[in-house]
């Protein structure tokens, strides 16, 4: 009798966990993630990550917010851990590749960088590898004439590199303007990429400067390099700021005087008036008083 | 000696009486009403203006208009005091006291109404701490606020000899009443230097309440006149509210005297002579009305500029039509056929002639707010279907006729503590008549 | 919180400056690039660089930075310095996707039905052929809706921007009757938004959260552009239909391409809405010819909204 209920209870129990495990599976079917690691490096000193998580709903990709990714130098271990990131609400999380690894990255110029993803309730298990070799762009600029070139290491020899594609333009806000007609150059066999600036008159504050950049984007071999500099080929440009004027749709303290001179002066002119005829009531009160 | 019978006899007739059945049954009322847009005022304050009908293009409804109605009645109270006064007209003595009531009474559900049509009202209080002078809602608070002043000062400086009479008769006001006219009027012992400066702080508060009056309703207008809208962007504005304003104040005043005359049997003190001459003037006013309407709506019509047209066909032959033309036709037209009859001045015929300008008023206001705002310079595009048209909720009607019957209920409470006609003023035309 | 880690994960222009040299930057407003510029926080990070060596960085240099102390309502109704924000609107290029209106009401956490970008259906006169034309906030030199506020709840700012400050705004509506391209909008009742937002500090940059009884309207995401960064509207379309930038540098930018700004005004025919008003947007429209898209193509998505 005991065993009988013993082995019924565990039936029960495994068909619980069967039905159990059914409708969950039908509930929420777990969705896939896409990650993508990206690579860069600014101005050839620190590099850094990016990682981009996304989903497939209703057709087409969208980004995942709260995902937590571990990050990881050629091997996943614990000595070669770069960090943890989440996403954001873009499904972007971003880090710079610390310290602790400078003894496995001094090992290589190439290295592929580890994303892995544990799952949890809502999505499944996830991983992306992005290998990269070290370049960088080296920016030379006369008369006018802008001079790229893009250099790999090898070995312990920085290269020049061949047929890549490079912006060249200045840096302006939210984006960058070509510095000529042409949106993209490629390197010869001298690694170098060379572009006339046409932009003339273009406005480059007090001192007349403007950013020049080169960039390398979405590069297979090497990620996104970026390289700024300075050159005083803008013209001097000082924006006339009116915001202290005082005019009709400035703040309170920036009132016309014509304004508050003509209606202060009505104002006091009337509430004198009414003062006095208030010290009129009490000048009959008086009078009523004395009586 | 019979000079003294008389006295007593005026005395008597206009002292301030008790409610009678009707009187209790109308006060009564008017709470009711009061009550229930108190009511809704306390939904809209809960769940916010997304109880009234108003959403993002018609952002003002009859909240509005009917604050531009109030201010438009208000302006009254300069017209007959003020006006009148100065230019020497002497048989609206005895209308005075009722149009200064109305006035306060208009003036101050302005304030209230204001207050309410804003969705922030806790934040009343940053229009004084925070008030820009460039914004024209300013200068209306800063106006409004001086004009009840002047309207209260206008009140109260002819009451000080009344006052002194209703002192007299402690028994019939009865124990508070007395108390509070003793507190606010005992000082008055009617000698000669009192009268001397009283007289000359009511002719200069006939003086001054003028231009604040144009200000008050000149600026009014230019709440909409300093925007781009059809409708509303107009050089007219000003001096068209304020022609609308005088005919509608004078309405109430018709309507009011005929009121009180009834209820309480002052015959021989405003008599059919005064309602003929008040039918003059509502004349008068009406066509000098009618005039600015013509102004306002006639040479926009010859042009029919882009901008316009949709909100002049709305109001000739479109949506709007029925209220404009009711408003034109029974706010202006009517009443001036109906009063150039000798017929048409008697008591009861000036009595819905100055009802029918009323009404008419304040649907002229409703057209004053909404349509220019259906009709924005874009098309109303991207928005819930309901944001295509105004009806006002139950909750905006009830606040609307809650603050109309809140501002009756102030003249018929003024009415019971104040004599309705200056008693004081009458003793002393009589005195002058017999000599 | 979320603006923070929203900025492109990228070393500012200042950085070989400051690291090569150990310089103090100086802040000049009217300095090419001058929104990149940041002081120094003293707090110094390590950091690997790309030749395996130890560098120390500047945090304040870094994007992005870990903590961006929020930016005080002073500073918010100011402005940054030396900026003025113009925003080209491409009508050849746009089919009504609304794409730009769903990214806006995401970022700033709109009510349903509320809508701060606007695609109308227009067609100037009988014969004319019809186009779609997206609306936002004009951002007027001379703005009407500031002109007539009574608290200051709506301002300019020195970089042209005009914001509200829902903490100061008491509901009057004034300035929706006195904006002529009826693009301001109130929050009739309570928003409908999440408790995580609804709790989130208030800021006039952001927008969020929108508050009962006051008034909203496209804000330029100025909280993107004090980082650098598009408004959300500009890097939503994917037809490149908004460009934004900054006049002062004469450049502005859909995302993919920028444009020279006075080239693109002129070689397009670049115009404003309702010049004749005297307002002086900072919006300027491109003409819808030589069009990417049919008008017909936008309709089906217009059903949706308006039935």
């Amino acid at each position: 009798m005991k065993r009988l209920y013993k082995n019924f209870s565990a039936l029960l129990a495994l068909a619980l966990v069967f039905v159990g495990y059914n409708t969950f599976a039908q509930a929420t079917p777990k969705g896939d993630l896409s990650i993508a690691i990206n690579y860069f490096v600014d101005n050839n000193t620190v590099p850094s990550l990016l990682v981009r998580v996304k989903t497939k709903a209703n057709g087409r990709f969208q980004p995942v917010e709260g995902v937590t990714v571990n990050l990881f130098l050629d091997k996943d271990s614990a000595g070669t851990a770069i960090g943890r990131v989440t996403t954001n609400r873009k499904g972007e999380a971003s880090i710079f590749i610390p310290v602790s690894v400078k003894k496995q990255w001094a090992t290589s110029v190439k290295h592929t960088f580890l994303a892995t993803f544990k799952g949890d309730k809502k999505y499944e298990e996830g991983k992306a590898d992005l290998t990269v070799a070290r370049a960088k762009i080296v920016l030379t600029t006369a008369d006018k004439t802008i001079t790229a070139t893009v250099l790999e290491l090898k070995d312990t020899t920085w290269t020049p590199v061949k047929g890549v594609e490079l912006k060249i333009a200045i840096k302006r806000l939210g984006g960058d303007l070509p510095v000529n007609e042409t949106p993209t150059f490629t390197t010869d066999s001298t690694g170098q990429a060379s572009a006339d600036f046409k932009r003339l008159g273009m406005p480059g504050g007090k001192s007349g400067n403007l950013i020049l950049i080169a960039k390398v984007e979405d590069n297979e071999l090497y990620g996104n390099l970026s390289v700024e500099k300075t050159v005083n080929w803008g013209i001097k440009f000082t924006p006339v700021n009116t915001f202290n004027n005082r005019t009709l749709f400035a703040t309170r303290d920036k009132a016309p005087i014509w304004l508050q001179l003509i209606s202060y002066s009505i104002l006091f002119a009337v509430w004198g008036v009414l003062v006095f005829l208030v010290f009129n009531l009490i000048k009959i009160r008086k009078i009523g008083g004395q009586v | 000696m019979e000079n003294s019978i008389t006295d007593e006899k005026i005395i008597a007739d206009l002292l301030p009486q008790k409610f009678g059945k009707a009187g209790k049954i109308w006060v009564g009322v008017l709470t009711v009403i009061c009550l229930i847009g108190l009511f809704a005022y306390y939904r809209q304050l809960r769940y916010g203006l997304i109880v009234t009908a108003m959403r993002d293009y018609v952002s003002w409804g009859i909240y509005i208009s009917n604050f531009v109605f109030f201010v438009a009645i208000s302006l009254v109270g300069s017209l007959i005091t003020a006006i009148f006064r100065l230019a020497g007209v002497k048989w609206g003595a005895p209308l005075t006291r009722i149009a200064e009531i109305i006035a306060v009474a208009a003036i101050i559900f302005a304030s209230l109404i204001i207050i309410v049509d804003m969705g922030s009202p806790e934040r009343f209080y940053y229009l004084f701490t925070h008030g820009r002078i460039q914004s024209p809602i300013i200068w209306d608070v800063i106006v409004i606020t001086t004009y009840f002043f002047i309207s209260i000062l206008l009140l109260y400086y002819p009451l000080l000899p009344d006052i002194k009479i209703l002192l007299r008769f402690k028994q019939k006001s009865g124990n508070g009443l007395h108390k509070f006219y003793n507190y606010i009027g005992s000082f008055w012992q009617g000698t000669p230097a009192q009268f001397k400066l009283s007289e000359k702080a009511i002719n200069i508060l006939c003086i001054t309440i003028i231009p604040v009056a144009f200000t008050i309703h000149t600026v009014t207008s230019w709440l909409f006149a300093t925007t781009y809208r059809p409708g509303w962007d107009s050089t007219n504005f000003g001096a068209y509210f304020i022609a609308g304003a005088f005919l509608v104040g004078a309405g109430a005043v018709v309507v009011a005297m005929y009121v009180f005359r009834k209820a309480y049997h002052l015959e021989k003190y405003i008599t059919e002579s005064h309602f003929e001459k008040m039918g003059r003037v509502v004349v008068l006013l009406s066509l000098l009305y009618l005039y600015f309407n013509m102004n306002e709506f006639l040479t926009p019509f010859f042009k029919m500029k882009k901008s316009e047209e949709g909100y002049l066909n709305g109001l000739f032959s479109g949506d709007f039509s029925v209220v404009f033309w009711f408003a034109i036709l029974i706010g202006i037209i009517i009443p001036v056929i109906i009063l150039l009859f000798r017929q048409g001045r008697k008591p009861l015929p000036m009595f819905i002639v100055g009802i029918m300008v009323i009404v008419g008023a304040w649907f002229k206001r409703y057209l004053i707010v909404t349509p220019t705002l259906l009709n924005p310079f874009l098309p109303m595009h991207d928005v819930p279907a309901s944001y295509h048209h105004y009806f006002p909720s139950w909750e905006e009607w009830a606040i609307t006729m809650g603050s109309l019957a809140g501002t009756l209920l102030i003249i018929t409470i003024l009415a019971r503590i104040f004599p309705i006609i200056p008693i004081q003023e009458t003793l002393t035309e009589q005195h002058e008549k017999a000599i | 919180m979320e603006n923070n880690s929203r900025r492109d994960f990228l070393l500012t222009g200042l950085i070989t400056a400051g690291l090569v040299s150990g310089c103090t930057p100086k802040t000049d407003p009217f300095e090419a690039g001058a929104s990149d510029v940041a002081l120094p926080s003293g707090k110094k990070v390590k950091l690997l660089s790309v030749d395996g060596e130890e560098i120390e960085v500047d945090e304040a240099f870094l994007k992005p930075v870990p903590h961006m102390p929020p930016v005080s309502n002073t500073e918010a109704r100011i402005g940054i310095p030396g900026k003025k924000f113009v925003m080209v609107i491409d009508l050849s290029r746009c089919k009504n996707l609304k794409k730009c209106q769903s990214a806006c009401n995401h970022a700033h956490e709109l009510n349903p039905g509320e809508n701060w970008i606007k695609v109308d259906p227009m067609q100037d006169a009988e014969h004319t052929a019809p186009y779609w034309e997206p609306t936002t906030c004009m951002h007027c030199d001379e703005p009407p809706c500031v002109k007539v506020c009574p608290v200051d709840a709506t301002f300019k700012r020195q970089d042209g921007i005009v914001l509200i400050d829902s903490d100061r705004c008491i509901g009057c509506r004034f300035c929706m009757a006195a904006c002529p391209y009826s693009t301001r909008v109130f929050n009739w009742g309570e928003p409908e938004i999440a408790p995580a937002i609804a709790s989130q500090p208030y800021s006039c940059e952001t927008s969020v959260p929108q508050k009962k009884g006051t008034v909203g309207k496209c804000d330029f995401c100025a909280d993107m552009t004090r980082m650098g960064e598009l408004p959300h509207c500009v890097s939503a379309c994917p037809n490149g239909v908004f460009a934004f930038g900054d006049i002062n540098q004469d450049s502005v930018s859909n995302g993919a391409e920028t444009f020279r700004f006075s080239d693109l005004i002129k070689d397009k025919g670049g115009y404003r809405l309702m010049e004749d008003l005297g307002t002086k947007p900072s919006v300027y429209y491109l003409p819808p010819v030589s069009r990417n898209f049919p008008f017909e193509s936008g309709l089906e998505n217009d059903k949706e909204q308006n039935k």
